[in-house]
Formats: C-alpha cells, structure tokens, sequence
C-alpha cells in the first residue's frame, strides 16, 4: 500500500494509513486511505460533529421552519449562517436560529419544561411559520430529555404544527457524517409519505443532497423547469418542509452529493421503488451528461439538448478564457466530502489545473475511491487530516490555490497559500454552466490577485523590489500568453452579472413553455 | 491480442472510473446490481441489441448505459469496428475487471457493512 506518512505525524502511527499516493500503474485496489473512523487521539481534527451535520448541513437549509436546537446556546450558534444557503423566502432559515439554551441547573433537574416552552414562545414568535424541526443536543441526549414526547405535547396542543425531530447529538458518530445518516433516516422514517402532493407534470423528480450553496439549487432547478420537470422536493437546499413530506410521488430521485443523503434514495428506492440516478452538476461536460441522463430517463431528451447547447454556446468562451490563464497551475482539493470527487476530474479537464492533493475531513472510503479515481495518479489523498499535515502538505505540494473550508482556509492565507472557500463559495452559484464559469473566475482572481502577489514577499527575509510598479491581474495573468490567446476574439472573460439569482427568481409560467404546456395536457 | 483486449479494457475500465458515479454506490450487493445492469445494457447497446427496462429502476440502469455507449463510440472509435462478439468478449471483460476493482479486490471496508 502506498501510504504516506507525513513528517509532524510519526508520532501518531496510526495516522499512517489515513493518506496515500496513488502512483502509476496502481489502482483502487492498491491505494485507499482508511476513513470513516473514529479520529485518532492526539491528532486536531477539522472535522465537526454529528449534531452539526444533522442541523447545519442537511436540516437548516429547509427555509419554512424554525429550527430548534435543544442544548446550551453554543452548539447553535456555531451552527449558524456559516454556510450561505439562501431561499426564496427572504432567507429565514439564515436569519433566524433558536436554542433552548440549557444551563447546568437544566443539567441537574432536567429540561423538558424549557424546551416546551421555548418551542411554543417560536412558534408565538413566529406565527407564520408553522412547521419546526428540533435537534438534540450532547447535553439533552445525556440528561435523557424525552424531546420525542415533548414535540408530540405540542402538536397536541397545537393541531397546526407539524415538528420533526432529529436525534443526533453531537456523539452519535465519528464525524458530521454520522448526522448525515440519522437525520435521512429519521426524515424517511417519520415524514415522508405524511403529505400527498399536487402532481403538475408528468415528469417529477426529487432533487436531493443539494443544499442551495448562494443559490445552485436554483440555477438547477431552473434547467429541470425548463425540461418540463416538476421538482417534487428538493432535499434540502431551498427546500419546503411539507414539499419533502411528499417524496413519496417523485418518479426520479437525482442524487447530487450522495455523502450525505444517500441513505434517503436508497431508502426511497426500496419503500416507493424510486430509482436513484447520481449526477454531477459541476462542469459542463458532467451538468451536460447529468441532464442528458435526466432527459433521456422521461423520454424528453431533446429538451435536455436543447439547454446543453444554448448555455455551452453561451457561456463555453468564458470558461475557455479563464482555462487558458489557469493551465498548470497546481490546486488542492480539500472540501468536506462530495465536492472532492464532483471536481477531481473535470476542473483539470476543463480549466487546466492540476489537482496535486485531495483530502475529506468526513468522507467515507467510497467517497476516496471517487476522488481518487478522478484526480488521477499522484495526488496525495488525505483522510481526516489534521492542522499539521495540512501545512505539511502545503509547504511540500506548493500550489497555488486550495479549495477548503474556512479553518484551514485561515492558516493556509498564513503561509500565503490563496484559498477559496469550497463550502459557502466565493461568488457562486458554482453550479450551473455560468456557475463554472464564476468558479473558474474566482480561481483567476485568488491566483492572481496582485495583493497576495504583494503578500508573498516576506519584508523580513525577501528584498523588496522598489523599482515595479501599480501591477493588474491581468498584467500578471497575461505574461507569459502568446499573442494568440491573449487577443482571441472567440475568448472573453466573465460577463455575467454580480449575483444571478434574482432574475431566476423574476421567471414565470411563460419562461417554462414545457412544463406549462404539460401541464394543460395533464389537466386535459 | 491478448495485450490489446487489456489495453482496450483499461481504457474503457479509465472512462468509467474518471467520469461515472453508479458503479460507487456503498455496498456489495448495491455494487454488483449496478455493474451487471448498467455493463450488460451498454453491451447490448453497442451490439445494437434492444433494450426494454423493465420497470423506472431497470430504466435507470438504461439510462446510464445509453450516455456510457455513446461516450464509448466516440471517444473510443475502434469500439465501432468491432463484430458483436469481439464487443461481448470485450465487455465481459471490463465487467470482470470493474467487479474487481469495485467489489472483490475493492479495501473499501464498509462494502460489507449490513447497515446502510
């Protein structure tokens, strides 16, 4: 087996078998770190915890609730707004949070009554709103706090509410990913089917394991609406409680992280016979086979082509401008879990990095097998890694740019070493084809940004040239191009607008001739 | 020969590892369904057979089957040269090897994990 053992983790053996370098000739079954397992004592994780990804990552999004977290107020807190996944409804579900904000003196005489009365003082709070989700906590599941029986008081006393509870305090796994588990399992088990929809298309899909990240969810959907596609639900970016209660009724789900909601579709498959279809909707070859697939599954094929060629001819000359100012340079991919395997292979493809490591704070080995099939041989393929083999990994990669989270992202700036945030975006949408785009632009402007040009230059150590002046990315991108590609008229950089998501909103019937036409003939 | 059937079959073992997701899904049993569904439908669409799904899950493997063809007759053009048992054997085998690299040599540990 090809592991690599960084210098700072000797002392920890075991960290040994968590990273591994694909070399050539070797396959999935000579190089696969181990994953999913408990983090090794000694070694700092990035991970999170399995309340965090039960609420942060797959409840929260949900944009109709109040969501509840019965526990002291930090494991709210830190379970808010970080991660932009906006709604169409003026964001609620970011704007808001609530907690019970348990104390030690709830510890000892138990705090089933503060919960009641949190929940009713929300519901009074927010009387609009009508529907809640409710998440233990470590503290509560320790104490054993019936949360259960409390929700079902309250909607005994309230007949208009619906609430649905999440038992993942923050032990319940190794990772954010044991939360995945439950909180699918607990949606399957106790939601859906409790809602039946009104069908409007003869085409429904359930849209799952898409969170909405600065709206995806919604440049997505609207390629589905202009197919003629009815999204049943979408799980749970941009989502609506009651819509996810009727799952039941979509005749497609498309899966799109399969990290952390896979369990649903498989779930979904056995009950209800729905099948799963996986996609990727980062690239423009992968978004064109994705709604190819999509298309060819309800026999309006055509219609997917459709929208393949309008938006590749749109938008095609704008990646290729940024690829050809990208080329060689070396990425990292350090996300959390899906985003390693949905990039690995088309962002070398079609913007000409190199990705020279890949890593997953939370991923489970069949995510390391995507990823590490995608990149390609030689990149370092890190599982739960620690701050130390992070900044190892850096000084001995060298890239120029890495896509992470925020907490690496900050030591990574340290040791000026530019990072995108591969969880909440720079500016996306980055899914889409203009999304790719955006992402392709953010990529040129973290490279070349002629401020962290400036901060590469150690005033301690380097000599400071005091004889250049006022520099531009594109004086800097712009270099060492041939005259050909720096003055190709069939290039052009991003000329999209500032944020895209209002004008997907401003659309009506008429923009969705399909599904408006389906719909008649589903009414005749 | 021998050495071109394997070459061509590592090629078309490289497409599916670098640009699919079905033959990853998390258990065994999942695993081998998905490979001789899918694998056994591009077959039949390549030796322009006809294929009828069954039902929308059987649908589903045709679909992934139909895009996996098409990327196979044209990124791999000697694929259309091919009589319809020189593609058979040439399919059987790259099932044979993704089985392998997917499931029986796979170090995925959680392939046997009974519990979703």
């Amino acid at each position: 087996m090809p592991y690599h053992e960084f210098d700072c983790s000797t002392c920890i053996p075991e960290r040994k078998k968590h990273a591994v370098v694909k070399g050539p000739g070797e396959t999935l079954a000579d190089a696969l770190p181990a994953g999913y397992l408990n983090t090794v004592p000694g070694s700092i994780s990035e991970r999170g915890c399995a309340y965090c990804g039960a609420k942060h990552v797959i409840g929260t999004p949900m944009k109709d609730v109040i969501h509840i977290s019965h526990g002291p107020v930090g494991c709210t807190y830190d379970t808010w707004q970080t991660k932009r996944y906006i709604s169409d409804n003026d964001n609620f579900q970011l704007k808001y949070t609530f907690a019970t904000d348990m104390k030690e003196k709830h510890v000892i005489f138990g705090a089933e009554k503060l919960l009641k009365q949190n929940i009713l003082e929300a519901f009074k709070a927010f009387p609009d709103i009508k529907r809640m989700s409710l998440y233990q906590t470590c503290a509560s599941a320790l104490i054993g706090d019936d949360i259960n029986a409390i929700a079902q008081e309250v909607m005994d006393e309230l007949p208009d509410v619906d609430i649905f509870v999440c038992n993942s305090p923050g032990f319940r796994g190794p990772s954010q990913s044991g939360g995945h588990h439950t909180i699918c399992i607990a949606w399957f088990n106790d939601k859906v089917g409790t809602v039946e929809p009104e069908i409007t298309s003869d085409y429904v899909i359930n849209y799952v394991g898409e969170y909405n990240i600065q709206g995806d969810q919604e440049v997505m959907q609207d390629y589905f609406k202009r197919m003629g596609i009815q999204v049943l639900s979408t799980f749970t970016g941009n989502g609506s409680y009651d819509d996810l209660r009727a799952m039941h009724r979509a005749h497609l789900n498309v899966l799109e992280c399969a990290r952390s909601s896979e369990y649903l579709c498989n779930e979904l498959r056995v009950k209800y016979g729905i099948p799963r279809l996986d996609i990727d909707g980062f690239g423009f070859e992968p978004l064109a086979d994705s709604l190819r697939k999509v298309g060819l599954f309800f026999g309006i094929q055509d219609r997917a082509e459709e929208i393949i060629q309008a938006e590749t001819a749109r938008w095609k000359p704008e990646l290729d401008w940024y690829k050809e100012r990208l080329k060689g340079k070396k990425v990292c991919l350090w996300p959390g879990g899906s985003k390693l395997w949905h990039w690995a292979r088309v962002i070398q493809d079609e913007m000409g990095v190199e990705v020279v490591s890949v890593y997953t704070k939370f991923g489970h080995q069949g995510d390391m097998e995507k990823g590490i099939s995608r990149a390609g041989e030689g990149a370092l393929a890190i599982d739960d890694p620690n701050e130390l083999e992070s900044l190892e990994a850096m000084y001995k990669l060298k890239p120029d740019c890495i896509f992470t989270g925020k907490r690496p992202g900050e030591f990574a700036k340290k040791i000026r070493v530019p990072y995108l945030n591969a969880h909440a975006y720079h500016n996306g949408p980055w899914k889409g084809f203009e999304g790719w785009v955006r992402f392709a632009r953010d990529i040129y402007n973290a490279i070349y940004s002629p401020i962290h040009q400036l901060a590469m230059l150690d005033i301690s150590n380097d000599e400071i040239p005091t004889d250049k002046g006022f520099v531009t990315r594109r004086i800097l991108s712009d270099a060492n191009l041939s005259d050909e590609i720096r003055n190709a008229d069939n290039l052009r950089q991003y000329t999209g607008k500032f944020d895209i998501i209002p004008d997907l909103r401003n659309k009506t019937a008429e923009d969705f001739p399909y599904l408006r036409q389906d719909k008649l003939e589903k009414a005749i | 020969m021998e050495d071109l059937m394997k070459e061509r079959i590592e090629q078309l073992i490289d497409y599916i590892m670098k640009h699919c997701l079905w033959q990853f899904h998390s258990r065994t049993w999942d695993r081998e369904r998905q490979n001789r569904e899918i694998l056994t439908k591009t077959k039949q669409i390549l030796c322009q057979e006809s294929v009828e799904p069954a039902d929308r899950l059987d649908r589903c493997h045709w679909v992934d089957a139909v895009v996996l063809a098409e990327a196979y007759r044209k990124n791999y053009p000697w694929i259309n040269k091919l009589d319809t048992s020189e593609i058979a054997v040439l399919m059987k085998g790259v099932h044979e090897r993704l089985d392998y690299l997917t499931i029986t040599g796979s170090l995925n540990l959680e392939l046997t994990d009974q519990h979703y």
